[in-house]
């Protein structure tokens, strides 16, 4: 379900608001509300285009993105939000944090590029530069693998290592990141425990079935023990019809169990799975898709910490009448 | 009507070139009119009159013609708008349809209106698609061969708002959206701050969690001052997990901080291959030092115990070395039997 926000709290809002600031050269190939013939009139449109959003905290943002249950999408979401950030013009560092079960690589179409994970950078077999690979699509993504399969790392020194890592992206003087995005592997274990070390904030990812929410009530729990206290949920794989048809909980019902803000809600696409098989994430699609474009949507308010103020539900179409041919 | 109003441009020129005193020409024909007019057979005593009109644009609709005779007056029978009249009359079409349904003119009307919107549209829609320049670099794009998402290194991508989008359709009231064929209605977020409070306060009450700093392996013992809901156990047959110190802390991190030079280890490979390469080639140098056993047999004399008074003299200094050297073979077979001796009587009980 794609969302569109109406009532928005934050002091710029991004949806019926004219008065906005436009760039300065707003024209687009692909602008549907072109600009008026007259240079004299004044800019003014309902819907914004070509507006980049206003970060907001301080950077670089450390997200942890996390769900308890596996198999709903952290990987996906940190893949698709992440490349929707470097679109945006902001420099992320992606971090797969799943020690022994690799795969944002593959997501991404990079799994042949990584030569170097965090475990050579700690044992001094290379640089920490040497390890991030660079997506040539957008080249203010990067990526950064703790390890390959098969390697070992203390169990307690991950934490550690994942926070001299963040210190040391900041610290550097070219390409400090925006954007630090850790995919969390499934679980309450020590591979969940290293991967929340550094963040500040969380990215809650569950489906509407009773059995992930109820592993992410879990994780909310353990998070905010863990003192991060801004977490905001995305609802994956949602099912408009299914929901029509009282078969799914809604978004509503999910967030009253929870109790937590709204960042999207991804509808199910078939997509997705093709998007893996391509090494493609599907963000990048043109037309996008639109689970794309929620995930863009979602990657615009996580930049601006701003949360839904709505969700779509559903309804049965209207019946026309013989003149709905004429638009009428 | 079309055909009647090609009768009418030919005239105008004729007719303003009557009338110089600056009033316009207007005609205005009404459908009886046209048909007195046009569709009868021209005679030469037919009059055409008309009626001069004020400039005023505004008042031209209101001045109508009605009172236009239904005479053209030809002053010679081979006029240009006559014999035009008369080509347009003998058009078998046009004589067809004026026989059978000479009425018909609201059909006509809405065929001829129909026609030129298909021509409208098919123009727009020709000019749209022409506004891609045809054989400019998005050709290139949509082939293949440039790929669009590098063009972005030059040239910044511009990139579409994803809340603007042209699949979605928003309502009038701003409560429902249209969105591949689907209807939605935008149902407000009810979540407040005291909701979520109180859910914080649940999951505060409901899951206690400390974070573990001391891991320690089964049957270790737990050290005094450590708080017990920190320890973690850690099995002995964890797959990924080793708990014995290899990795130096300090060293580690200097490792991660490292942003020029080269890496630690593959420095401390280097120094170390560099290390026995030198030792491997100090060894060389002190094996060619060494004399050689074979050549060294050319220094030493011959063992010879009767012959030496029949050695000449001038063998004096090799004979002297060959001599000390015979005695010296006795003196050490007679050492190495009293060796023998001694240990036999040590070994004697």
């Amino acid at each position: 379900m794609l969302s569109l926000q109406l009532f928005p709290s934050n002091p710029n809002p991004t949806f019926l608001n004219p008065s906005f600031k436009p760039l300065s050269n707003p024209q687009t190939l692909k602008s549907p509300n072109p600009y008026p013939k007259s240079r004299h009139a004044p800019i003014s449109s309902v819907l914004q285009w070509n507006r980049k959003p206003e970060l907001a905290g301080e950077t670089p943002r450390v997200v942890v993105i996390t769900s308890g249950k596996g198999g709903v999408g952290k990987t996906t979401t940190t893949a698709n939000v992440g490349l929707s950030l470097a679109r945006l013009g902001f420099f992320v560092v992606a971090i797969d944090a799943d020690v022994g079960l690799r795969n944002l690589d593959l997501l991404l179409g990079l799994e042949n590029r990584v030569n170097y994970t965090v475990v050579e950078v700690l044992n001094g077999d290379c640089r920490l530069d040497q390890a991030l690979v660079r997506d040539k699509r957008w080249s203010n993504f990067e990526l950064l693998c703790i390890s390959k399969p098969r390697s070992k790392l203390p169990i307690g020194f991950g934490g550690k290592a994942l926070v001299w890592l963040v210190d040391a992206l900041k610290a550097r003087e070219e390409r400090s990141p925006d954007f630090i995005l850790i995919d969390c592997p499934a679980g309450i274990d020590a591979g969940f425990i290293t991967a929340i070390t550094p963040a500040n904030e969380a990215v809650l990812v569950t489906t509407p079935d009773i059995t992930s929410l109820r592993d992410a009530d879990r994780v909310t729990g353990l998070l905010e023990c863990d003192g991060i206290r801004d977490i905001k949920m995305i609802v994956n794989r949602v099912r408009t019809d299914m929901i029509k048809g009282e078969d799914m909980m809604s978004v509503l019902d999910v967030q009253e169990m929870l109790g937590l803000p709204l960042l999207g809600v991804i509808p199910e696409d078939s997509e997705v799975i093709r998007s893996t098989n391509r090494g493609y994430p599907l963000v990048l699609n043109k037309p996008p898709t639109l689970a794309g474009l929620a995930f863009e949507q979602a990657a615009w308010r996580l930049v601006e910490q701003d949360s839904m103020k709505a969700v779509m539900v559903e309804e049965e179409p209207k019946k026309r009448g013989f003149f709905s041919f004429f638009g009428v | 009507m079309a055909s009647i109003w090609l009768l009418q441009f030919p005239s105008l020129p004729f007719q303003h070139r009557v009338s110089s005193n600056g009033t316009s020409l207007l005609l205005h024909h009404r459908h009886c009119l046209c048909q007195r007019l046009n569709w009868i057979p021209l005679t030469p005593n037919r009059t055409f009159s008309m009626r001069a009109i004020h400039d005023s644009m505004s008042s031209e609709e209101d001045k109508v013609v009605d009172t236009a005779k239904s005479t053209l007056v030809v002053a010679d029978s081979k006029h240009p708008l006559a014999l035009f009249q008369e080509s347009i009359t003998s058009l078998p079409p046009v004589v067809f349809l004026m026989k059978n349904c000479p009425k018909n003119y609201f059909t006509m009307g809405l065929c001829i209106t129909i026609a030129i919107m298909v021509v409208t549209l098919r123009a727009y829609a020709e000019r749209k698609s022409s506004q891609s320049n045809p054989g400019s670099v998005a050709d290139l794009v949509r082939r293949g061969q440039l790929r669009s998402d590098r063009r972005g290194i030059s040239r910044p991508l511009k990139y579409d708002d994803p809340f603007n989008n042209p699949l979605v359709k928003v309502g009038k009231s701003n409560s429902t959206v249209e969105m591949c064929g689907k209807q939605y209605r935008l149902a407000p977020v009810t979540l407040t701050e005291e909701q979520q409070a109180i859910h914080q306060k649940r999951r505060s009450r409901a899951y206690q969690w400390k974070r573990p700093t001391v891991f320690l392996k089964e049957g270790d013992s737990i050290p005094p001052d450590v708080d017990p809901d920190t320890i973690r156990w850690i099995p002995a047959n964890h797959p990924f997990a080793t708990t014995s110190s290899d990795i130096d802390e300090d060293l580690a991190q200097n490792n991660v901080y490292q942003q020029r030079g080269v890496p630690f280890r593959i420095q401390a490979e280097h120094d170390a291959l560099q290390r026995k390469l030198e030792a491997l080639q100090k060894e060389e140098k002190l094996n060619n030092l060494f004399i050689d056993s074979r050549n060294a047999k050319d220094f030493q004399r011959p063992f010879k115990l009767n012959d030496r008074s029949v050695e000449p003299v001038e063998q004096g200094p090799i004979n002297n070395s060959r001599i000390e050297t015979k005695p010296a073979k006795p003196e050490l077979a007679s050492d190495s039997i009293e060796s023998k001796i001694s240990s036999d009587e040590m070994q004697q009980p």
